[in-house]
């Protein structure tokens, strides 16, 4: 199963965590801190993997993917297979180039909430979800239909809201 | 494309990045807070569109690192919300913030269902993306029989299928006992036949999960498997969309290949031929080619191939073109196959035959070992450590050492230690050996444990021919400029024990070997200094005729030390001086070492030990079997002037000093008895060459060095009816078994047993006087463990019901089985499980206590002082109400005391004893017997003397008093030994009673527990 999804910038700020098993938010940030302490060290044109154990713990493997100024990291177990783990990370960032057209860096940063759509709908619990990235362009298009549709009718009456009050 | 249009966060996210240093960012995220949490306590007058922005803006501020500790309710009442806008919030918050434990998750399990069994699909996709990113307990229990539902309904569009698919996988892979997948064999087979290729990813996956754990029940899906493998690779019939990079998804062919290789064999012929078709397409049809992206996904489906071909065992013909493809790749450019070959290559290894075809590719896997990529160093050197043996040992092991000087200082102390156990596993003859050793000190000391020249040192010891050798090699490297701090231990060492072989040659006069010795004194730490001493002390003796200049300067040193404020280095001067002024005496006390007995490398062991079953672990032990190189043999089993064999430890036969006095007395040099081996190479190495070694460092430490294993039976203790025990062969368990059942009595899940071959696992639950646990048995392994037996030797007061224990676990694969348990009456005794597998020749049998105790049949309860005193004066006097003065209690605060109380469910009830060093506890008992039973128990502790208590207890039942009581005492007390079983194993020798195998006077067990 796949543990977690990092997104990072080559500074090591976060763009995008996502784990699939509980840590507490300092473990999280450690691991982060971790993973961009090596990757910050890799030349270009060498592999996509990094030895992960000394990190996660054992049964972990890491494979990563550097485009212009972020780092996208997945962290999975013996269960996947390395390279389709690697091809997965391809089909998230074609999918968001397809969202954003040429999807840069400040896209993920001020559109954090359409990213977690996205990814949602890519991998799902740990699991591969999609990799057809027209399918999830689909699935994505269609929430944010339904957030636009929703987003009007509140600019309507203020008073809507007393639902609660069931 | 359109934002989603939250001016508020992007106006957040602005400022946050407009900060200048965390401080401020720190500011701004409190303020953000502090404004959310007054906006949400005053939620009536939110909108949906600002509590979404809120939450989207408390998700952002937990991504920066920032914990958020509010809003959790709220979060999850948005899930009940009737529109879609604030139940997406809802659910992404409560799956992105809580966890599994949480108790919130409880309020909102309802409206989870209804939005699952519900018409709104949108609904059912928020529904399952949180319960399947969640996986809880109570989820699964409530929600999976409607998330199968979903799976299996025809009308529901395939973006709610896949989704119910991974989430009834998560549910399953978190809740195995709760999610009933029975009869799933023929639903699974159905959904294998699904055309959208979504659905199929997603159901494969599940298949996947469920054939891991029990292959046997979805034979059927075989065929299907092959079928979807023929239609992706062979017949490309995939839509455009599911096309990556030309190739058919490459994600659904590696998961159906993976599903395929959790089925022990393919016994259909035409299957299997349809299979091997398609396979050899795969192995035969791929190239690399310019494009990365499409490299990557022809590749994943080709090591996917390769995992399936080795796994089936094929023909020999299909197995040598996969290393074929293998050597093809430790040789491309592209990094990440290069990657892979080398990882695969490693692990192809375990495939005998072949390893001559990988020696061919040796010169390219060193090559890869100066890779620019650390990541693929590592693999190389693991592939190297692998595929090492008699052959080509002094190939690889020099390569190790040239690479050891430019290597990153992350692989150091791997690859010396590597290159060590090499060394000494396959060295041709033992002066390369030594070589080796002293050059990975000279080049990396820092990184050479005491093992590995402990290890040189017992060599040179054990081989007369090479003391002369070793001796003018350390010589050489202390002629060097900067000589590390080892290199001058071992040097030490070994040249005042053999020096005086080499006194004919030039430069090697005892004095000259003293000064260059001397020379590093003062460079060197307190530990080195006493090495030190004892060489000057032998180079003194060995000095013939006497030297009296030498004499003079080694005296000096050790008057100036006999008040160095090192203990050790003092008593070493005091001693050495006192006794180099008697003369003759000092020959016999200064004689050279007697040789030690054989035993097996520390370093391999501790090798062995840490690295457990790795791929190329088990390749070198593998080899190890086949061919072990024979030049190094710590032989000589007694000294050779015919010392009576070893002695059992504990009675260190050291040369006192009295004894030596009355020799001296007696003008006579009588014999003094050669000293056996001693069982402590610490001793041997560090101890004043046995003149009374430190008995009061060494003897405890012997009691340590009885490793893990018979630790752990050290601290059986005497609460265990049974006495447990664990007999194997080779087999060492990892971890402290006795700990890890003293854990499990607190908690309900955990692992109960682990070695290198299997894990077993409980996880237990309670109700009233009953119990089911479950039990967890994993093939940590490649192959199959068989013989699998486990029985319950259950007290007389369980009722206990396994159910069937499978015969053979498949690699890999975990099994599960319940084991029901009713208490019937109150008692302390502890079940056992003995259980027993084989592995390969070894049969292991493992006596292993059950945590079903006496405290899992109690229940905390709360109870007030109207419903306490009466019941506590109504109980009166023996035996049903029981006082005992206590003593020897572990010493510990009264909060502390309250926490163990309140973990073995005897809840503690403030307020009911005025004295606030008393503490006052309640909890029901349940038993068929005695049904639920109240127990009150009244302790009084005394400030001034922690290690005493009083303690009253009643309950109803006479037998519960007692039991009880003694249950706690037993929690209590420091050392809890209890006299009910006295002819359980009296505190001797645990490891001779344990393993018959290792006696307890093999020093090899203790020097390995040592080291």
């Amino acid at each position: 199963m796949i543990k977690a999804v990092m997104v990072m910038n080559t500074q090591g700020k976060p763009r995008l965590a996502k784990f699939y098993e509980y840590l507490p938010v300092e473990k999280q940030q450690e691991l982060i801190r971790r993973v961009f302490a090596v990757l910050c060290g890799r030349a270009e044109n060498v592999s996509n993997f990094i030895e992960a154990e000394s990190i996660f713990g054992p049964d972990s493997r890491l494979v990563y993917k550097h485009f212009a100024t972020l780092y996208f990291v997945f962290v999975f177990d013996s269960s996947e297979n390395e390279l389709a783990v690697l091809d997965l990370i391809q089909v998230f960032v074609e999918t968001l180039d397809k969202c954003f057209k040429n999807v840069c860096e400040l896209d993920i940063v001020f559109n954090y909430s359409k990213i977690h759509t996205i990814l949602d709908e890519i991998i799902f619990g740990g699991q591969v979800l999609e990799t057809s990235s027209a399918e999830v362009m689909k699935a994505v298009e269609e929430i944010s239909k339904l957030e636009a549709a929703s987003n009007a009718i509140t600019l309507i009456p203020k008073s809507a809201s007393g639902w609660r009050s069931r | 494309m359109a934002m989603h249009g939250m001016r508020g966060l992007s106006v957040f996210i602005s400022d946050i990045r407009n900060c200048q240093n965390k401080e401020q960012e720190r500011l701004r995220v409190d303020k953000e807070l502090g404004n959310v949490r007054t906006r949400f306590k005053n939620e009536k007058g939110l909108t949906p569109y600002e509590k979404k922005k809120y939450v989207w803006k408390m998700l952002y501020i937990y991504m920066l690192g920032y914990d958020v500790d509010f809003g959790h309710m709220e979060a999850v009442s948005l899930i009940s919300a009737p529109k879609y806008p604030e139940k997406q919030v809802g659910y992404i918050v409560t799956s992105c913030l809580l966890n599994e434990n949480h108790d919130f998750l409880r309020v909102a399990i309802n409206s989870v269902r209804n939005d699952i069994i519900g018409r709104n699909e949108t609904f059912q996709c928020l529904a399952l993306t949180m319960v399947g990113n969640i996986g809880g307990r109570e989820f699964a229990e409530s929600l999976a029989p409607d998330v199968q539902k979903l799976l299996l309904s025809s009308s529901c569009r395939p973006l709610v299928r896949k989704k119910a698919a991974l989430c009834l996988l998560r549910l399953f892979r978190k809740n195995p006992d709760v999610v009933n997948v029975d009869g799933w064999a023929d639903r699974m087979a159905q959904l294998l036949d699904e055309r959208d290729l979504g659905v199929l990813t997603s159901s494969m996956s599940l298949l996947v999960a469920l054939v891991s754990n029990n292959h046997e029940a979805y034979w059927t899906c075989l065929p299907k498997c092959v079928k979807i493998l023929e239609r992706l690779a062979r017949n490309q019939d995939v839509p455009q969309e599911y096309t990556y990079y030309g190739i058919p998804s490459p994600w659904l062919q590696v998961k159906t290949m993976r599903a395929l290789q959790y089925f022990p064999s393919i016994e259909d012929p035409n299957t299997r031929r349809t299979l091997f078709e398609v396979l050899q397409r795969i192995l035969m049809g791929t190239d690399v080619v310019k494009n990365v992206n499409k490299n990557n996904a022809s590749h994943a489906v080709l090591f996917e191939a390769l995992a399936l071909v080795m796994h089936l065992d094929a023909e020999k013909e299909m197995m040598s073109q996969c290393v074929a493809l293998l050597g093809k790749f430790v040789a491309v450019r592209e990094p990440n196959i290069r990657y892979l070959g080398l990882e695969n290559m490693t692990r192809m290894l375990m495939v005998t035959d072949v390893q001559e075809v990988i020696k061919r590719h040796q010169v390219q896997i060193i090559a890869s070992l100066k890779d620019p990529d650390i990541s693929i160093r590592r693999r190389a050197l693991d592939l190297l450590y692998g595929m090492c043996d008699v052959t080509n040992a002094k190939d690889i092991v020099e390569e190790l050492l040239q690479y050891l000087s430019s290597a990153d200082f992350a692989m150091r102390e791997e690859l010396s230690l590597k290159a060590a156990i090499l060394a000494e596993k396959f060295a041709p003859d033992l002066s390369w050996y030594v070589d080796v050793i002293l050059q990975l000190i000279d080049k990396a000391g820092d990184f050479i444990s005491d093992d590995i020249w402990f290890r040189v040192v017992q060599f040179v010891i054990n081989n007369d021919d090479l003391q002369p050798y070793a001796a003018a090699k350390v010589k050489e490297y202390l002629h060097k400029p900067a000589v590390h701090e080892t290199m001058v231990k071992v040097s030490a060492y070994i040249l005042g024990e053999y020096s005086h072989l080499l006194a004919r040659r030039p430069g090697c006069s005892p004095k000259e070997i003293f000064s260059i010795l001397h020379e590093k004194l003062p460079t060197v730490s307190t530990t080195t200094i006493p090495i030190l001493l004892s060489a000057y002390a032998k180079i003194l003796m060995h000095t013939q005729p006497p030297d009296q200049e030498l004499q003079n300067q080694i005296w000096a040193i050790f008057t100036k030390y006999e008040s160095c404020i090192d203990a050790e280095i003092q008593q070493r001067a005091v001693e050495y001086f006192a006794l180099s002024r008697k003369g003759a005496a000092l020959m016999d006390i200064l004689a050279e070492m007697p040789k030690f007995p054989e035993r097996q490398s520390s370093l391999i062991k501790k090798a062995e030990d840490a690295e457990v079953d790795t791929a190329e672990q088990s390749a070198i032990k593998l080899r190890a079997q086949q061919q072990t190189s024979n030049a190094l043999v710590v032989t000589d089993q007694r000294p050779a002037n015919g010392a009576p064999p070893p002695v059992p430890v504990g009675q260190l036969s050291l040369v006192k000093v009295p004894s030596m006095i009355t020799t001296e007395d007696n003008g006579t040099l009588s014999k003094v008895d050669p000293q056996p081996p001693s069982a402590d190479l610490l001793g041997d190495l560090l101890g004043p060459l046995a003149i009374e070694g430190p008995p009061g460092a060494t003897v405890p430490s012997e009691h340590n060095a009885v490793s893990g294993l018979e630790g752990a039976a050290e601290a059986v203790d005497g609460s265990a009816i049974v006495p447990v025990e664990v007999e194997t062969n080779t087999v060492k368990p990892i971890g402290n078994i006795a700990e890890r059942f003293h854990a499990l009595c607190l908690k309900d899940s955990g692992v109960l047993y682990e070695d290198p071959y299997i894990q077993i696992g409980i996880k237990a639950e309670w109700r009233a006087h009953h119990g089911r646990l479950v039990l967890f048995l994993g093939n940590k392994n490649t192959a199959p463990l068989i013989s699998v037996q486990a029985l319950i030797l259950p007290p007389g007061h369980l009722k206990m019901e396994l159910s069937l224990v499978p015969e053979t676990i498949p690699p890999r694969a975990q099994v599960q089985c319940p084991l029901e348990v009713v208490n019937l009456r109150p008692s302390r005794d502890v079940a056992v499980l003995d259980y027993s597998y084989k592995f390969g020749a070894n049969m292991v049998n493992v006596k292993l206590r059950l945590p079903a105790t006496l405290n899992k049949f109690l229940q905390p309860i709360p109870v007030s002082a109207e419903e306490f005193f009466p019941q506590w004066r109504s109980l009166s006097g023996p035996p049903l109400k029981l006082q005992e003065v206590v003593r020897g209690v572990r010493p510990m605060p009264l909060s502390e005391m309250a926490n163990l109380l309140n973990s073995f469910r005897l809840m503690i009830s403030p307020g009911l004893d005025p004295n606030p060093n008393n503490l006052v506890v309640c909890t029901t008992f349940y038993s068929e017997n005695t049904h639920a039973i109240l127990c009150l128990v009244r302790i009084e502790t005394d400030p001034a003397d922690r290690t005493q208590l009083r303690m009253t207890l009643a309950s109803g039942d006479p037998t519960l008093t007692f039991e009880l009581k003694e249950f706690i005492k037993e929690q209590l007390v420091s050392i809890p030994m209890v006299p009910r079983a006295p002819a359980a194993a009296p505190p001797a020798p645990p490891a001779a009673q344990l393993t018959p195998q290792i006696p307890a006077n093999d020093p090899a067990a203790l020097l390995a527990g040592l080291l």
